[in-house]
C-alpha cells in the first residue's frame, strides 16, 4: 500500500441543499429567542398552587408559577408575582358599591402616584365563582421610579357586609396580556366570606 | 488603459446586480414570507385596536410618523450614492422590522422578562427588565431580517453600506410601529398625548434608536458576507459580532437606569427642554460613531467606483474630468445645475442620464468577464451616444467646459 495516495476531496453539496442550511439555522435561532425565555423560566422551577390568606375573610389560590412576593398592612393585602406581572389583593372595610370602591382606589391610590395616568372609559361588570359581583377597569401610567410604563386592571368587589376587596393586576406595558388569564382565574376563584 | 496599482482590488462580481425580493426558489424567501404573513395578523389586529381606542390619536400618530419616517427613509435609501438597493428588498427590510420583528420581540421579551424576574426578583425586574431583555431580543430578531434579506438576494449585499441600508430600514420599520404603540398605549392616544409622545420619542430621541442599532448590526452582517477572500474568517466574525454588540450595548444603555438625566416629571418648559438633552447624553455618542462608520463605508464605495472606472478613462465612455465629477456627488449636482442654467432642462436631464449610465458602466464592468465583453462595449457606446446628444444642444459644451467635464475635444 502506498502512503502517497492523495485523498479525494468530496464534491461540494448541490447548491439547493446548501441554501436550506443557513435558513434552517436562522429559523432555529429565532425559535430559540422567542421561546427560550419561557423554557428557561420553566426550567428554573415552578412554584405556587398554594392558598394565600389575604385577611381573615379573603383567600386567593396562587396558580402554579405565582409566588407570594410580599404583604402590606394599609390596607391589609398581599402581592403575588410571576415574572414581571403582579397581582395585589387588598381587603378593607367599605360601604358603597363596587364602582364606588373602584373610583376610590383609582383616586386615592393609583392617580396620586402616577404620571400620564389613563383609565378605561367603561366599567366592566364581573361575577366571581362565588357569585359575588364586581366592577373592573383597566389603566396605564408611569409609577414611581419604575421607568417602564405600567398597564393594569383593577377589579373591585364589595360584599353586603361592608367588606371591600381590591384586585390590582399589573405588569410593564405589553406584558400584562401574557399574565391576564392567570390573573382572571385567581380573581374568579378568590374566596370572600 | 492602465489601472492605478493602488486601486487594484479583488473585483466585486456582484456589484450592480439588481435582485428582487420575490425569489420563489429561495428557501429564505419562504421563511421570510411565512413569518411576515403570520405576524401581520397580530399587527393588523393591534392597529385595529388602537384605531378603535382612539381614532384621532391613531390617525395623528401615523401622520406624524409619516412626516418623520418618509424623509428618514429617503435619507437612508439615498445614502448609497453609487448603487441604490432594489426597492422591493428595501421595503422587505422595512416590513420585517415593522411586522415580524415587533411581534416576535413582544412575545420573546415577555418570556425573557420571566427569567429576569425569577432570577432577580420583582423589584429588580421592575427596574432592569427593559435593559436586560429588549436589547438582546430585539436586536437579534431585527438582524435576523437583515440576514434573511442577504439569503434571499446574496448578490445585493456587497459592501458595508448595503448592510447599513438594510439594517437601518429594518430599524426604521420597528421604530414606527413601536412609536404608535407608545403614542396610544402609553401617552394616552389623545391629541395632546400623541404630540407629547412625538416630542419625546421622535423630536428628542428619534435619531438615536433602532435605526442606528440595526444599521450597525447590518454593517456587521455585510462585512462578514462581503469580505470573503479579503479578510480571514476570524476577523470577519469579530467585526460582525463587534458591531452587533455595539448595537446591543447602545440599546442596553438607552433602556438602563444608567446616565438617566430625564426629568421624573414634566412641570414646565425647562423640563421639556431637558428631555432632548438627556436623550443626547445617551444617544449622541452612538450617532457620531455611526456617522464615522457610514462615511468610511461611503469612501470605500467611492474607491470601488474609481477602481472599476479608472481603466475606462480615455475610452469613448469617460474622460478624466468626468470621472472626477462622478466621484464627487456635490460636483455632480453642481455640474447639472450649471448645465440647466446654460443649456436648459433637457440638457440637464441628458447629463443626469449620462452620469447614471457612466456609473452603470462600472457595474457592468465588474460583472463582465472581459474588457471587451459585448455588454461592456454596448454600455460604452450608450455613454458615447448620450454625450454626443448632449453636446449637440446649444450651450451644453460651454457648460461642460466650465464644470471641468469637457470631453468632446479630447476624442
Amino acid at each position: 500500500m502506498s502512503a502517497s495516495v492523495e485523498p479525494v476531496p468530496l464534491p461540494a453539496p448541490p447548491l439547493r441543499q446548501r441554501r436550506w442550511v443557513p435558513v434552517l439555522v436562522l429559523a432555529a435561532v429565532m425559535i430559540g429567542i422567542v421561546s427560550g425565555g419561557y423554557v428557561t423560566s420553566d426550567a428554573l422551577g415552578k412554584a405556587g398552587g398554594e392558598t394565600v390568606a389575604v385577611s381573615s375573610s379573603v383567600t386567593v389560590t396562587a396558580l402554579p408559577g405565582w409566588e407570594l412576593a410580599g404583604r402590606f398592612t394599609d390596607p391589609i393585602g398581599v402581592r403575588l408575582s410571576k415574572g414581571s406581572a403582579s397581582l395585589d389583593v387588598a381587603s378593607l372595610p367599605f360601604t358603597g358599591s363596587s364602582e364606588g370602591l373602584l373610583a376610590a382606589y383609582v383616586q386615592n391610590v393609583l392617580e396620586p402616584g402616577a404620571e400620564q395616568f389613563r383609565v378605561s372609559e367603561t366599567v366592566e361588570g364581573v361575577v366571581l365563582n362565588s357569585g359575588q359581583f364586581g366592577a373592573r377597569i383597566t389603566y396605564v401610567g408611569l409609577f414611581g421610579d419604575v421607568q417602564a410604563p405600567i398597564e393594569g386592571e383593577v377589579t373591585a368587589v364589595v360584599t353586603p357586609d361592608g367588606l371591600g376587596v381590591i384586585f390590582d393586576g399589573w405588569a410593564p406595558s405589553g406584558q400584562l396580556q401574557y399574565a391576564i388569564d392567570d390573573i382572571h382565574t385567581m380573581i374568579q376563584g378568590a374566596e370572600i366570606t | 488603459m492602465t489601472a492605478d496599482p493602488q486601486l487594484v482590488r479583488p473585483p466585486r462580481t456582484g456589484w450592480g446586480r439588481k435582485t428582487s425580493l420575490f425569489q420563489w426558489r429561495q428557501p429564505a424567501f419562504w421563511l421570510y414570507a411565512a413569518i411576515v404573513l403570520v405576524t401581520a395578523v397580530y399587527t393588523v389586529s393591534q392597529q385595529k385596536l388602537f384605531q378603535d381606542l382612539s381614532p384621532t390619536g391613531w390617525a395623528l400618530s401615523w401622520l406624524l410618523l409619516l412626516v418623520y419616517g418618509l424623509p428618514l427613509f429617503l435619507a437612508i435609501y439615498l445614502l448609497d450614492l453609487y448603487e441604490r438597493e432594489p426597492l422591493s428588498l428595501v421595503f422587505g427590510a422595512l416590513v420585517w422590522g415593522a411586522v415580524a420583528a415587533t411581534v416576535l420581540a413582544g412575545i420573546a421579551n415577555a418570556g425573557w422578562g420571566l427569567v429576569v424576574a425569577r432570577v432577580g426578583g420583582a423589584a429588580f425586574a421592575a427596574e432592569w427588565t427593559a435593559a436586560l431583555t429588549a436589547p438582546f431580543v430585539e436586536e437579534s430578531l431585527k438582524v435576523a431580517g437583515v440576514i434573511l434579506i442577504y439569503l434571499i438576494a446574496r448578490d445585493e449585499m456587497d459592501d458595508m453600506m448595503d448592510g447599513f441600508v438594510y439594517g437601518a430600514m429594518v430599524g426604521l420599520g420597528f421604530a414606527l410601529v413601536e412609536d404608535v404603540f407608545y403614542f396610544i398605549a402609553i401617552f394616552g392616544g389623545t391629541t395632546g398625548g400623541v404630540l407629547a409622545g412625538f416630542y419625546v420619542r421622535v423630536v428628542s430621541s428619534g435619531f438615536y434608536g433602532h435605526v442606528l442599532y440595526t444599521g450597525l448590526a447590518g454593517m456587521g452582517v455585510a462585512y462578514f458576507v462581503s469580505r470573503r477572500g479579503e479578510v480571514t474568517f476570524g476577523r470577519r466574525l469579530a467585526v460582525a459580532l463587534g458591531l452587533f454588540a455595539a448595537g446591543v450595548g447602545s440599546h442596553f444603555l438607552w433602556n438602563s437606569p444608567w446616565l438617566n438625566f430625564f426629568p421624573e416629571t414634566v412641570n414646565g418648559p425647562a423640563d421639556w427642554l431637558r428631555i432632548p438633552l438627556a436623550a443626547a447624553v445617551k444617544g449622541a455618542p452612538l450617532l457620531l460613531f455611526v456617522v464615522v462608520l457610514v462615511n468610511l463605508a461611503r469612501r470605500r464605495e467611492r474607491m470601488w467606483l474609481e477602481a472599476a472606472l479608472r481603466s475606462e478613462v480615455g475610452s469613448p465612455a469617460l474622460s478624466e474630468p468626468e470621472l472626477r465629477v462622478l466621484l464627487n456627488p456635490p460636483a455632480r449636482r453642481r455640474s447639472r445645475r450649471e448645465m440647466k442654467a446654460r443649456a436648459g432642462q433637457g440638457a440637464e436631464r441628458l447629463l443626469r442620464r449620462l452620469q447614471k449610465e457612466q456609473i452603470n458602466l462600472a457595474m457592468v464592468r465588474t460583472r463582465a468577464e472581459a474588457d471587451d465583453a459585448p455588454e461592456v462595449v454596448r454600455q460604452r457606446e450608450l455613454c458615447r451616444s448620450l454625450r454626443d446628444a448632449l453636446l449637440s444642444i446649444p450651450g451644453a459644451a460651454l457648460a461642460r467646459t466650465a464644470t471641468g467635464a469637457q470631453t468632446g475635444a479630447e476624442r
